[in-house]
């Protein structure tokens, strides 16, 4: 029994603790999603009444599963687009040495650090423009919303999957060369494959962010039709003292239905993922 | 901008990765292919619009990339250079706008040119002249609806008498040309083709920019069916570059340095310009005793929550991720996935349901642990908990990456050094945590940098509190980049070169921390070769 | 097979060549077709997502009887900002609903053109509201639906209104020692307080925010905050507070006062319309009542917040937009489902006539407003607006007034020079 413990036993044991934080406020969500009278208060844990009416006027009220498309597509590709885009970046940080790499990686984050809330007014001067020149990817588009959140894609994420290239052996890439390999085979074929748990999580990560992201989005989709969830749930809220508070729980909790799924699906990567066949290469 | 999938032929002989000899120089060819078709297809708005600059930008871009990516040479550029784009045009540029806005006294009153303040001024003193007709008008032209000159048809509701208004004058028109329905507007006139909704909307600049002179001021257009007498209260003068006002004769002279006509008494038009003010933003950043007094106290609490959030995040989810790094705990999969739900809401829902849970007479947190606390009434109550809340939001994020740090540790390494007989506690300490740091530390930098911006945290929760009773403009538990948002827009106005003026001295900081411990990961990065 | 799927990869280039070119020939099309069209009449309206919703099917028949297109869009948040920034860079819409206290800074950033209305039209609005969208001497908004606060109390708990606000406290504790109550009064205020709501005790006790300038509007030279007259109010407010009657407390928010009073933990709710979809809900039988003064003292004003439709200045169809705000909007059917989206009391007085039969709760909020007093315009407002709630929420708590007002006021004459 003790020995079950010290091996197995204790991780339950932090695991649980670890649920109970995580999850007890969300209980009150839940609890607020059932409860006809929409509130956020957190009086009681318990719901006062059960029902599912929220869940029901929030689809046949508002455009929820509209939003709800939207928000699968924007984050979906753009954190797809993004991964990619940074794993490019991060192999050339991570395998090369050219001059100004390190300036390179520093400028990445440091551009990061400017507030959002004062970019608006810039934003709207471009896409202002974008949008008499080219329609297809400006204001109330997908395209052009995701096109302007791949400005985000060399940032922070380089910086987390740079640091697990560097984890990876550089023998193998020198091998991979020596038997005639290009630098993008090498990059393609023998890196990308070792670094899936990682790809996987920054992908995760990516959608997670796109998905929740609300300041830009708010300005860029302003059309019904367009709205992401993030967006169009806070207006059940943020309008003039409203009170939607049981739909917008109800939304808050479908929402991470999206994210649930796709952690889902990444998990076998992050687990089965596994370098060890590939080190014996 | 995938034009990317590069790859370089490889050579014939190469035994192993040899699968797609050809494969290679064709999705190459097909990217380039693609950022051609692209690049033709951007071209023809800009010419259509006569965008020069524009069209030499995305000539020279293309070109580049054609250059970058059939060369064999430079090949870190090749792997940098999509994601750059992006980055250039969708942030550095709006960074580089913003900051430019430091120097300018940018801000609600003054937005636009001056050119816009005088249309403004002038347009928002057109009243209608005391006692004078409403007309009833129909929009009508001499010509083809959609170029012929326009022509207001005008009826005086009570003679119903239809005068024609053009920019020359007005001009009554013989009752029997015209046929008149029962609210006064015109149905039918000789000589003129009466525009319909559609028809006139599509004029709507026209319509709204005719003016047709009268002997007390002007009719004008309210709508397409209403017109009346309006006269100007304000003119602007280019004489003098001042506004005068058409009935007291009171004058306002432009100042440039303010960005504002100004009368002689001092007394500002609300309706101001954009102008260049130089360092000032940032010397009443220094010189202001209200802002510089308490920012020493602001920087200090703000490192203290971020290093807090970041540490404390780290700490969690890697103990977490450990813990759950083992093949033997079954219903890993699940606890993942329920550990990562705090992630996967979003965050401000959450911000405001932990908000209302330290409420002090109704909040879950007293009422489970049956505490009297007025968590955001004290400053130390009010930061345990701002950092606790934070705690709660972070830590999945640091258990997913540790988790996939961890998973992607070759575990032929923890192996060897468990076969030297290492117990896994040394193990972990040896091998896998300074591996885990290699992977980890860019991102803690980058944590810490983003918890010391984290606007929502504050914003959604205490946004502040508490104050002190002598000073509603900086609470305990504000961090620099709120207190700045306060500053900024709590104001008369939304104050935009003051804000960028602040988030430009803040990142000067954020900087100067950042650059010092990247300094340091330098020797880690080399863990390898 | 090498050979295969080369050959498919050439496919398959030579495909994407051809429809990245045909792409590119393709366009030149486009502009010029879809040109016209969005020149020829599209008139885009912006306002919240409740009155967007509300507005659509209005909309789109004003479209169809003018052969025009009609878009409504939602901002759902910050939309005094995102209208002022869009406008500025051209993206802005042609008619913009918002509350009426925006109108001073629309104006100083050129955002809005002043509305003629007829003699006639004016004549069918409330007086007051017509007012509160009036700004150096112009009106600037239609004027479509007002809100203020009001008493909302449990009859079952309270069945009589009370006169004074001592009444109220008496009677809550009395409710609150029988254990029905375990609050006296749902009246917001929160960690960093709430202007708003504080109001109305505010002016009772005596207190200002501006002087009144000779033409009718604020005076932003006469601060009237740190005046002994508001300090003195605060000394009331200061006696409902934590530290005294326990009437007034931070923890009740707006987050939780509507739930508190629904939940029957108090029997009286400061509150305004958008609390009373709510109450119903919650089956709870209600009244409501002006909101109580002090006694002795002058009667309590709550604020007017009246909801408008501007013209953008810098919309592109600014004709159209202005046919649909001055002539469109004033039609009684039009407030009426506005009504319905939200009841709110319509300021067409023809549309209140038609709806207050079916709903006597307009009527009690008309009246709980008569003595309302507009949100002030001036842009100077948005300066007071959150020192002042956080010298409330101090004196609630119970700091000294005067420290906490004098602070206030620094602050506040700080930003305004």
């Amino acid at each position: 029994m003790s020995k079950w413990f010290a091996r197995v036993g204790w991780r339950h044991g932090v695991a649980a603790l670890a649920l109970v934080f995580s999850l007890f406020p969300i209980v009150f969500v839940v609890s607020a999603a059932l409860n006809p009278l929409g509130t956020l208060s957190s009086t009681a844990a318990v719901p006062t009444g059960a029902s599912v009416g929220n869940f029901g006027n929030l689809l046949t009220d508002t455009d929820f599963a509209r939003w709800f498309g939207n928000s699968v597509l924007i984050a979906g590709l753009s954190a797809l687009a993004s991964v990619f885009l940074s794993a490019l970046a991060a192999y050339a940080f991570s395998r090369m040495r050219f001059r100004g790499r390190r300036i390179g990686l520093l400028a990445l984050l440091l551009i990061q650090m400017f507030p959002q809330f004062l970019a608006i007014v810039a934003i709207f001067l471009m896409f202002s423009t974008i949008t008499d020149l080219w329609p297809v990817i400006g204001f109330n588009q997908a395209w052009g919303l995701i096109l302007l959140y791949l400005g985000g894609a060399l940032g922070v994420n380089t910086w987390l999957m740079k640091g697990f290239f560097d984890t990876v052996p550089r023998e193998l890439d020198e091998s991979a060369t020596m038997d005639g390999a290009s630098h993008a085979q090498t990059f393609f074929r023998i890196l990308l494959p070792l670094v899936a748990p990682i790809l996987a999580v920054t992908g995760l990560l990516a959608f997670i962010g796109t998905i929740n992201e609300f300041l830009i989005a708010n300005v860029f989709l302003t059309d019904t039709d367009a709205k992401t969830l993030s967006v169009g749930m806070y207006g059940l809220v943020a309008g003039e003292r409203n009170n939607n508070f049981g739909m917008f729980c109800a939304g808050t909790l479908l929402t991470a239905i999206p994210t649930v799924l796709v952690f889902q699906f990444l998990q076998r990567y992050i687990v089965n993922g596994l370098t060890a066949g590939a080190v014996k290469g | 901008m995938t034009a990317l999938l590069e790859r370089e032929t490889a050579p014939a002989e190469a035994p192993r990765p040899g699968r797609g000899g050809l494969a290679g120089p064709l999705v190459k060819i097909a990217l380039l292919g693609l950022v051609a078709g692209l690049a033709v297809w951007a071209a023809f708005p800009l010419i259509a619009e006569r965008a020069w600059t524009g069209l030499a930008v995305l000539l020279a871009a293309t070109a580049g990339l054609f250059y970058l990516y059939t060369g064999r040479r430079r090949v870190p550029a090749k792997y940098l250079v999509p994601g750059t784009l992006f980055l250039l045009v969708f942030q550095l540029f709006p960074v580089a706008y913003t900051a430019a806005t430091a120097f300018t006294n940018f801000s609600d009153g003054h937005r636009g040119d001056k050119r816009e303040a005088v249309v403004a001024i002038q347009t928002a003193s057109v009243t209608r002249v005391p006692g004078s007709t409403e007309y009833a008008l129909t929009v009508a032209t001499t010509g083809d609806p959609a170029t012929g000159p326009l022509t207001f048809l005008v009826t005086d509701p009570a003679t119903r008498v239809v005068s024609a208004g053009t920019r020359d004058g007005l001009e009554e028109l013989p009752a029997g040309d015209v046929t008149v329905n029962a609210t006064g507007r015109v149905t039918a006139a000789a000589g003129y083709t009466l525009l319909n909704g559609g028809q006139a909307s599509a004029r709507s600049r026209e319509i709204t920019g005719l003016a047709v002179p009268t002997p007390g001021g002007a009719i004008r257009s309210q709508g397409l069916s209403r017109a009346y007498e309006g006269k100007a209260g304000r003119a602007y003068d280019a004489g003098c570059d001042c506004v005068r006002d058409t009935t007291t004769g009171r004058t306002w002279t432009a100042d440039e340095e303010v960005g504002a006509f100004v009368a002689a008494d001092g007394e500002r038009l609300a309706q101001g310009w954009r102008v260049g003010v130089g360092l000032s933003n940032f010397t009443r950043l220094v010189t202001d005793a209200a802002i510089a007094g308490p920012f020493a106290r602001t920087l200090i609490w703000n490192l203290i929550f971020a290093l807090a959030s970041t540490g404390g995040t780290f700490v969690l989810g890697l103990g977490c991720a450990l813990a759950l790094h083992s093949p033997r705990v079954r219903g890993r999969g699940l606890y993942r996935t329920l550990l990562v739900l705090p992630y996967a809401m979003p965050s401000f829902a959450m911000l405001l349901v932990w908000r209302d849970m330290f409420n002090t007479d109704f909040g879950l947190i007293n009422n489970l642990f049956g505490l009297d606390v007025d968590w955001f009434g004290g400053a130390a109550s009010a930061r345990i908990a701002v950092i606790l809340v934070q705690l709660w939001l972070g830590y999945p994020y640091m258990f997913l990456v540790a988790t996939g740090a961890l998973q992607a540790i070759p575990p032929e390494l923890s192996e060897a050094s468990r076969i030297d007989g290492a117990s896994p506690w040394q193990s972990l300490k040896r091998v896998t945590l300074p591996l885990l740091l290699v992977a980890l530390t860019p991102l803690l930098i980058s944590s810490f940098a983003f918890n010391f911006n984290n606007f929502n945290a504050i914003y959604l929760t205490t946004d502040g509190a508490p104050f002190p009773a002598d000073n509603p403009a900086n609470g305990a538990t504000d961090l620099l980049i709120t207190y700045t948002y306060r500053l900024a827009f709590g104001g008369s106005g939304a104050e935009y070169g003051f804000a960028a003026a602040v988030s430009i001295f803040i990142f000067v900081i954020v900087a100067v921390i950042s650059t010092v411990s990247f300094r340091r990961t330098r020797r880690q990065e080399e863990v390898y070769s | 097979m090498r050979i295969r799927t080369a050959g498919v990869v050439t496919a398959l280039t030579l495909a994407l060549a051809a429809t990245g070119c045909s792409g590119g020939s393709d366009d030149p099309a486009t502009p010029t077709s879809a040109a016209p069209a969005g020149a020829g009449g599209k008139l885009v309206i912006w306002g919240d997502d409740k009155r967007a919703a509300a507005l659509k099917p209005f909309a789109d028949r004003f479209g169809q009887e003018n052969g025009v297109t009609v878009e409504v869009q939602a901002i759902s948040k910050d939309q005094q900002t995102t209208f002022v920034t869009a406008s500025q860079q051209g993206s802005g819409p042609d008619v913009m609903v918002g509350a009426h206290d925006w109108i001073g800074n629309l104006v100083q950033n050129g955002t809005i053109d002043p509305v003629q209305l007829t003699a006639a039209q004016q004549q069918g609005l409330a007086p007051n509201a017509v007012k509160a969208v009036t700004f150096n001497g112009q009106v600037y908004g239609v004027p479509y639906a007002t809100e203020n606060l009001a008493l909302i109390r449990n009859t079952e708990l309270a069945p009589e209104a009370p006169a004074t606000m001592e009444d109220l406290v008496a009677q809550a504790k009395k409710l609150r020692a029988g254990k029905k109550a375990s609050e006296l009064l749902c009246l917001q205020v929160g960690q960093n307080g709430d202007a708003y709501h504080a109001y109305p005790l505010f002016s009772s006790a005596g207190g200002y925010l501006f002087g009144t300038a000779a033409n009718g509007d604020y005076d932003k030279n006469d601060l009237g905050i740190a005046k002994p007259e508001s300090i003195a109010a605060f000394q009331k407010i200061r006696a409902l507070g934590e530290k005294g009657d326990g009437a007034l407390k931070r923890s009740i928010t707006v987050e939780n006062s509507i739930a508190t009073f629904t939940a029957g933990k108090c029997a009286y709710l400061v509150s305004g319309p958008w609390a009373v979809t709510d109450v119903k809900k919650a089956k709870i039988a209600y009244d409501i009542s002006p909101v109580p003064g002090f006694a002795g003292a002058k009667p309590a004003q709550p604020f007017l917040g009246v909801q408008s439709f501007y013209v953008a200045a810098k919309g592109k169809n600014k004709a159209l937009a202005q046919e649909f705000v001055t002539n469109y909007v004033t039609t009684p059917e039009l407030a009426v489902a506005l009504y319905q989206a939200e009841p709110r009391p319509p300021v067409l007085t023809a549309a209140y006539d038609q709806v207050k039969g079916a709903d006597p709760d307009l009527a009690k909020f008309v009246e709980a407003g008569r003595n309302a007093v507009p949100l002030p315009a001036i842009p100077e407002m948005a300066s007071v607006w959150d020192p002042f709630s956080k010298a409330e929420s101090a004196v609630v708590g119970g700091a000294d007034p005067k420290t906490a007002l004098t602070a206030a006021a620094k602050t506040i004459s700080g930003q305004i020079n």
